[in-house]
C-alpha cells in the first residue's frame, strides 16, 4: 500500500510538473522601432504576464504548451496571437500605432490605464503626445507643468521653479534623463523646464513606493527616458511656438541596427525685455542627441548627451549663465534569456555664473557628479523576479568662486572651500506573486555615504556653529574657533542606512484591488535655499559633520478600479510622510557666498499627510481626468535645548509648499480627425506666507513687523485658472509625407490675477504703506505649429 | 514680413507680469516701543563734529498713516570706562531726543544708552566703529535695465588690517551695506544705480559712508530686504522679527526693535545732472 501510494505520488509530480521554457524578446513600435517602455504581455489561460522594462525588454518562463497571448499597450492596437512553447524562444514584437490602423474611429487615451495586479502605486505616467495637447502657457509643451496637473504634484507658481510631490521640497525630487541626475529642471527661472518634448518617450513619476532600484532623494523620481530613433527612415519634428522653436532629426545610421537622433530648442533672443534695447538679452537653448547601436540581440549601446543653457544679460554690466550638461554612456547586455543588465557610466553637471560689472566681479559656483550604475533585472519564474545592482556617485561641489572681472576692479580672488563626497548604494528587490490575488514587491536599498576631505573645515566652540543668543532672544552665527585640513581620502563624516521598500497589491477582483506600500529613503544632498521657490543661484551642500541626512518613512494605501473594462478607472490613496533632519535656517540667514553654511542652519523635521483621488476617462472621444488632493505639510525646528525657542517657538508650522487642495481638471475631446480641443483647470489653496502684524521707522527707512512665532501662518489668495487649446491637423496631411499640426491656446481664459507675491512696502510718492501683488500671466493666447516630415 | 512675426512674438510676451495694489487684513499687536539711536562722527572734519540723536517712536499697525512719536522718555548714557552720563532731551516733545550738552564718543569706549519709558527699562551698549574716508564719488554714464538709471561711481581704500562693514547713505531712503571680505584693503571702486523713480534730475546730493559693526551690517542687510527695497517675489526669504541690540530689562516679553549704534562717518556731496543720450 505504502509503495503504490509512493508511485502515486511520484506520478502526480511528473504529472504536474510539467517542463518550463522562457520566452523573451523587445517590443518596437512598428513605425520607427523605437522600443516601448511598459508593454503588457499577457497570457489570459494562465493569468500569467510581464511588462516590458525600460529599454523594451521583457522575460517570463511559462510551463510548455500552446499558449495565447496579448501584447498590448495604450494608443497601439493590441496583438493576439498563439504561442507554441517547446523550447525557449526569443520573440520580439511590432506594435501598431492604433490612430495608422483604424480608419474611422481614433482612440486616443492619455493616460495609462491603470494596472490593478501590480504592487507599484503611487505611479503617475504621461507620454509625449499627452504632454503636447495639454494647453500650457505661450503653447511651449511642458513637462513639468504637466505634472502640477496631476494629483500630489504642485508648484510654487508661475515663474517659480522646480515642483512639489506630496507635500516634499522641489530638491526632494530625483530627476532622471536617461538615467543621469538633473540638478536644474527649469528654464528663465522656472518659466519652462529643462525637457524639450520631443525628444521625450517616456515620463514617469513616483510618488512613493519608491522602487529599490532609486534612491538618493525622499519625495519622488521623475524617470524620463529620450527617443532612441528612428532606426527605419529619416524623420524630422519640429515646432515653432512663440517662445522658442524646435527641430528633431532622427535616423538609421545602420538600418534596424543603429539610429541617432539630435534634438534642439531654442528660445528667442530679447523675449522679456524692451524691444529697442538691442544690448540685452535672455534666452535659453537645448541640444539633446543621442546615438545607439545593437552589436546583436544581447548587446546594446547607448551614448546620449543633454546640454541646456540659460543667457540673460544687460549689456555688459549684468551677465547671467546656467545649465545642465549631462553625458551618459549605457550599454544593455543579456546574460541569458533571464537576466538583463544595464551599465551606465554618466557625467553631470550643474553650472552657475554670474558676472557683475557694476560693482566688479564674476561669481561661478556648480555641482558636478561621476556616476556608475549596474542594474540588474533576474527573470526567474512568472511569479518571481529580482532586481539588484549597484550605484556609486562621486560628487565635487563648488560652493562658489569670486574673482575681478576687470583689473581696476579692487575684487580680491576668492575661492569658497570646495567640499567632495562619495554616495554608494546596493539594493536588491523582489516582486512575486504570491497567489493569483497577491503580489509583493519588497527590498531594501543600502546606502553609504562619505563626506571626503576638503582643504578646510571650519571648528566651532563646543561644536556648536549657531549660539543662541539669550540676551537679544535670537540666533546667531558662531566664530570658528579655527580650521583643519584634510588629505581628499580622509573621510569627515560617514553616513550608512538601510533603506527598506515593500509594497504589496492584492487583488479583489480583475478589476479591483487594494495596495500598500512603505519606503524609506535616505537624501544626503541638500540644496541651500530659503526662498520661496529655488533660484539657479541656490548650491547644493552634502551631508557631514553640521549636516544629517534627511531621513523619510512614507505610508501610502490604495484603492485602484478599472472600471468598463478600463474605459474609466478610479484611484485613490492617502499618504503620510515623516521626514528627519529636514533644515530651516536662522532669521536673516545670508546663504549666497557663504563659505560657513553651518553656521546658520537649524535641524529640524517635517511631515505629510494627505488623500489623493485620480478619475480617468481613459477611451472614447472624450478623455479627461479630475485630480484632488487634500493634503498637509509641516514642518518643526525645536531648540536644542529647553532655553531656546527654535522656529515658531518650537511649533508645527507650514511648510512653503503647503497647499490644502489642489483640484485639476483636464479634458480632451476628439470632435474629428481635424480638431481636437483640450481644456484644463486648476485650483490650488494659496501658498503660505507670512503678513505684517505691524510697521516702525529707523534712518526714515518704513519696515513691517513681522511675528517669528507665527512662521508661514499666512495665506496668498486661491490659485485658479482656467486653459482651452484647440489642436488642428489639416486633412491634407493624409497622404503626403509633410505633416502638420496647429496647437491654438489661451492660458488664463478668465484672465485670472493670480497673486505670485503679495509684497509689503512704502509707495515712495505717496508715503503710504502698501500691499502689492505681483501677478505673473493675464490672459496669453498662443499658436504653435508643429510638423513632421 | 519676418520682423512682422517677431513683433507679434515680443508682443505676447509682453503680457507676462502685472502689480497691483490689493486690501490685505493683516494681524496686528500691541504697539512696541522702536529705538532708532544711530550716532555719526564726522571724523573727516575739523574740528570733528557728530550727530548723536536717540529717536523714539511705537510701533503702528501695517497700515495706520501715523507712527506716534514716544514722548516722556528719560533719556541718557553712560561711558562705561568711567561712568559718566550724558543726559539726553526732547526739547520739542517730537520723540527726538539729543544730548543736552554735544559731545563726540570716543574710540574704544563702551557706552550704554538707558531709556526709561511707561515705567519699562531699556538698555543697550555700543562701541564707536572706524570708518575710512571717501576718496572720490562721481555721476557716470551707464544704465542698467530701464536705461533710464543714474550711475554713481564711487571709491574709498578699505583699512587693510581689520575686517570692515560699510553702510552708505545715498539720501531719499536708499541704503547700501558692504563688506569687505572680497576687497580687504583695497583701494575699492564700484558702482550703484538710481532707479529713474528714485530722483530727480538735476539735484545735490550727499553721500554717506559710515563704518558699522558685523551685527548691525546683518541686522541693516535684513531690514534693508524686509523693508521692501530689494523687492520680493518667488526669491523672497522668509521674514523675520529683526530683533535689534536694545533689551527690555523690567519686561523681558515686551522687547523693543530698532538699534543703538555709534559710527565714524564720511560725507561728500556733490551735483547730479541729466545726461543727454
Amino acid at each position: 500500500m505504502k509503495k503504490i501510494l509512493f508511485l502515486f505520488f511520484l506520478g502526480s509530480i511528473s504529472l504536474f510538473s510539467q517542463e518550463k521554457f522562457t520566452v523573451s524578446g523587445t517590443v518596437y513600435d512598428n513605425n520607427n522601432n523605437e522600443t516601448l517602455i511598459g508593454v503588457s504581455i499577457y497570457f489570459p489561460e494562465l493569468n500569467a504576464g510581464t511588462t516590458t522594462n525600460e529599454y523594451g525588454f521583457y522575460s517570463i518562463t511559462l510551463p510548455s504548451g500552446t499558449h495565447k497571448i496579448q501584447v498590448s499597450y495604450l494608443g497601439f492596437t493590441t496583438i493576439n496571437e498563439t504561442l507554441l512553447l517547446t523550447e525557449k524562444i526569443t520573440k520580439n514584437f511590432k506594435l501598431i500605432e492604433e490612430s495608422e490602423s483604424l480608419a474611422e474611429i481614433v482612440i486616443e487615451a492619455d493616460i495609462e490605464k491603470i494596472n490593478v495586479r501590480s504592487p507599484q502605486m503611487s505611479v503617475n505616467k504621461l507620454t509625449s503626445a499627452t504632454i503636447k495637447k495639454i494647453p500650457v502657457v505661450l503653447g511651449e509643451a511642458d513637462i513639468i507643468k504637466s505634472l502640477i496637473l496631476l494629483p500630489g504634484v504642485t508648484s510654487a507658481g508661475e515663474g517659480a521653479s522646480g515642483f512639489n510631490v506630496r507635500g516634499g521640497a522641489a530638491d526632494q525630487n530625483l530627476i532622471l534623463l536617461d538615467e543621469a541626475i538633473v540638478f536644474n529642471s527649469s528654464h528663465l527661472f522656472g518659466f519652462f523646464s529643462v525637457f524639450n518634448p520631443d525628444v521625450i518617450k517616456d515620463v514617469k513619476l513616483y510618488k512613493g513606493g519608491i522602487p529599490a532600484r532609486f534612491g538618493g532623494r525622499l519625495s519622488s523620481v521623475l524617470d524620463i527616458y529620450q527617443k532612441e530613433g528612428n532606426s527605419n527612415e529619416f524623420n524630422v519634428t519640429g515646432g515653432i511656438g512663440l517662445v522658442s522653436s524646435r527641430l528633431l532629426i532622427e535616423g538609421p545610421i545602420e538600418k534596424e541596427k543603429s539610429s541617432f537622433v539630435v534634438a534642439g530648442r531654442a528660445s528667442y533672443a530679447h523675449l522679456f525685455l524692451p524691444l529697442f534695447d538691442n544690448d540685452n538679452k535672455a534666452y535659453f537653448y537645448d541640444l539633446n542627441s543621442k546615438v545607439n547601436y545593437r552589436f546583436n540581440y544581447k548587446n546594446n549601446l547607448f551614448l546620449s548627451t543633454y546640454f541646456g543653457k540659460d543667457i540673460f544679460g544687460i549689456s555688459d554690466s549684468f551677465v547671467n549663465e546656467y545649465g545642465n550638461t549631462v553625458v551618459n554612456l549605457r550599454w544593455n547586455h543579456l546574460f541569458s534569456d533571464k537576466i538583463f543588465s544595464n551599465l551606465s557610466l554618466i557625467y553631470s553637471d550643474y553650472f552657475y555664473g554670474l558676472t557683475l560689472d557694476f560693482v566688479g566681479f564674476e561669481w561661478d559656483s556648480g555641482i558636478t557628479n561621476f556616476n556608475l550604475k549596474y542594474d540588474f533585472k533576474h527573470y526567474l519564474n512568472e511569479n518571481f523576479k529580482l532586481s539588484y545592482g549597484i550605484n556609486n556617485i562621486y560628487n565635487k561641489f563648488n560652493p562658489g568662486e569670486i574673482l575681478p572681472n576687470r583689473e581696476d576692479s579692487g575684487i580680491q580672488p576668492e575661492k569658497l572651500i570646495d567640499k567632495y563626497a562619495n554616495e554608494f548604494a546596493a539594493y536588491l528587490e523582489a516582486e512575486q506573486k504570491v497567489s493569483d490575488n497577491l503580489t509583493l514587491q519588497y527590498g531594501v536599498r543600502f546606502s553609504h555615504f562619505t563626506r571626503l576631505g576638503q582643504d578646510e573645515i571650519n571648528v566651532y566652540a563646543n561644536n556648536q556653529p549657531v549660539i543662541y543668543n539669550q540676551q537679544f532672544k535670537k540666533y546667531e552665527s558662531a566664530q570658528a574657533t579655527g580650521t583643519e585640513s584634510f588629505e581628499r581620502s580622509d573621510a569627515l563624516a560617514t553616513f550608512q542606512n538601510f533603506e527598506p521598500r515593500v509594497s504589496l497589491s492584492y487583488a479583489l477582483d480583475d478589476n479591483t484591488s487594494i495596495k500598500a506600500s512603505y519606503n524609506r529613503m535616505a537624501q544626503y544632498l541638500h540644496l541651500l535655499s530659503n526662498t520661496a521657490s529655488p533660484t539657479p543661484l541656490d548650491v547644493w551642500a552634502p551631508s557631514g559633520r553640521f549636516i544629517d541626512p534627511q531621513l523619510l518613512d512614507q505610508f501610502a494605501i490604495g484603492y485602484f478600479k478599472s472600471l468598463k473594462n478600463g474605459d474609466y478607472s478610479l484611484e485613490t490613496e492617502v499618504f503620510y510622510k515623516d521626514i528627519q533632519n529636514r533644515i530651516d535656517y536662522i532669521n536673516g540667514a545670508n546663504l549666497i557666498a557663504n563659505n560657513e553654511i553651518e553656521t546658520v542652519i537649524l535641524n529640524g523635521q517635517a511631515r505629510a499627510y494627505g488623500l489623493e483621488v485620480l478619475f480617468k476617462k481613459n477611451e472614447g472621444r472624450f478623455t479627461g481626468f479630475l485630480a484632488y488632493t487634500l493634503a498637509r505639510s509641516e514642518q518643526q525646528t525645536l531648540g536644542r535645548t529647553a532655553t531656546e525657542p527654535g522656529i515658531n517657538n518650537g511649533e508645527w508650522y507650514s511648510s512653503p509648499f503647503d497647499k490644502t487642495h489642489d483640484i485639476s481638471i483636464n479634458g480632451s475631446y476628439e470632435l474629428s480627425k481635424k480638431w481636437t480641443f483640450n481644456a484644463n483647470f486648476l485650483f490650488q489653496t494659496g501658498q503660505p506666507t507670512n503678513y505684517p502684524v505691524g510697521q516702525y521707522e529707523i534712518q526714515g527707512l518704513n519696515v513691517p513687523i513681522f511675528d517669528d512665532n507665527r512662521r508661514n501662518a499666512d495665506r496668498l489668495p486661491a490659485y485658479h485658472r482656467l486653459d482651452i487649446s484647440a489642436t488642428l491637423t489639416p486633412e491634407k496631411n493624409k497622404n503626403r509625407k509633410w505633416k502638420g499640426e496647429w496647437v491654438f491656446g489661451i492660458y488664463n481664459l478668465y484672465g485670472r490675477e493670480n497673486a505670485a507675491s503679495i509684497n509689503f512696502s512704502q509707495n515712495r510718492e505717496t508715503l503710504r504703506n502698501e500691499a502689492v501683488q505681483t501677478s505673473i500671466f493675464g490672459l496669453v493666447p498662443s499658436v504653435t505649429y508643429n510638423f513632421e516630415f | 514680413m519676418m520682423k512682422k512675426i517677431i513683433l507679434i512674438l515680443i508682443f505676447a510676451a509682453l503680457f507676462i507680469s502685472c502689480e497691483k495694489v490689493v486690501e490685505i487684513d493683516v494681524p496686528s499687536i500691541e504697539p512696541k516701543l522702536i529705538v532708532d539711536a544711530s550716532f555719526e562722527i564726522y571724523f573727516d572734519e575739523n574740528p570733528l563734529t557728530a550727530k548723536n540723536s536717540v529717536k523714539l517712536s511705537l510701533s503702528a499697525d501695517y497700515f495706520d498713516e501715523i507712527i506716534p512719536p514716544a514722548i516722556g522718555a528719560t533719556v541718557f548714557l553712560t561711558n562705561l570706562a568711567d561712568n559718566s552720563i550724558v543726559t539726553f532731551s526732547d526739547v520739542n516733545s517730537t520723540g527726538n531726543y539729543e544730548p543736552v550738552n554735544s559731545f563726540i564718543p570716543a574710540e574704544n569706549v563702551e557706552y550704554e544708552l538707558t531709556i526709561v519709558y511707561d515705567n519699562e527699562t531699556y538698555k543697550g551698549t555700543a562701541f564707536r566703529i572706524k570708518s575710512t574716508p571717501l576718496t572720490n564719488v562721481e555721476q557716470g554714464t551707464e544704465t542698467l535695465f530701464s536705461g533710464e538709471e543714474t550711475q554713481l561711481n564711487i571709491e574709498f581704500t578699505d583699512e587693510v588690517t581689520i575686517e570692515n562693514y560699510y553702510l552708505f547713505d545715498f539720501t531719499n531712503n536708499i541704503f547700501l551695506t558692504l563688506e569687505d571680505r572680497f576687497f580687504n584693503g583695497a583701494i575699492y571702486n564700484f558702482s550703484t544705480f538710481y532707479q529713474e523713480d528714485e530722483i530727480d534730475l538735476p539735484t545735490t546730493v550727499t553721500i554717506k559712508m559710515s563704518g558699522i559693526s558685523r551685527d548691525y551690517y546683518t541686522y541693516f542687510r535684513i531690514l534693508q530686504g524686509q523693508s521692501g527695497q530689494n523687492g520680493g517675489g518667488p526669491f523672497q526669504t522668509v521674514p523675520s522679527s529683526l530683533l535689534g541690540n536694545m533689551i527690555n530689562i523690567t519686561n523681558e516679553e515686551n522687547f523693543p526693535l530698532g538699534y543703538f549704534h555709534i559710527s565714524e562717518t564720511d560725507t561728500f556731496t556733490l551735483d547730479l545732472v541729466e545726461l543727454e543720450d
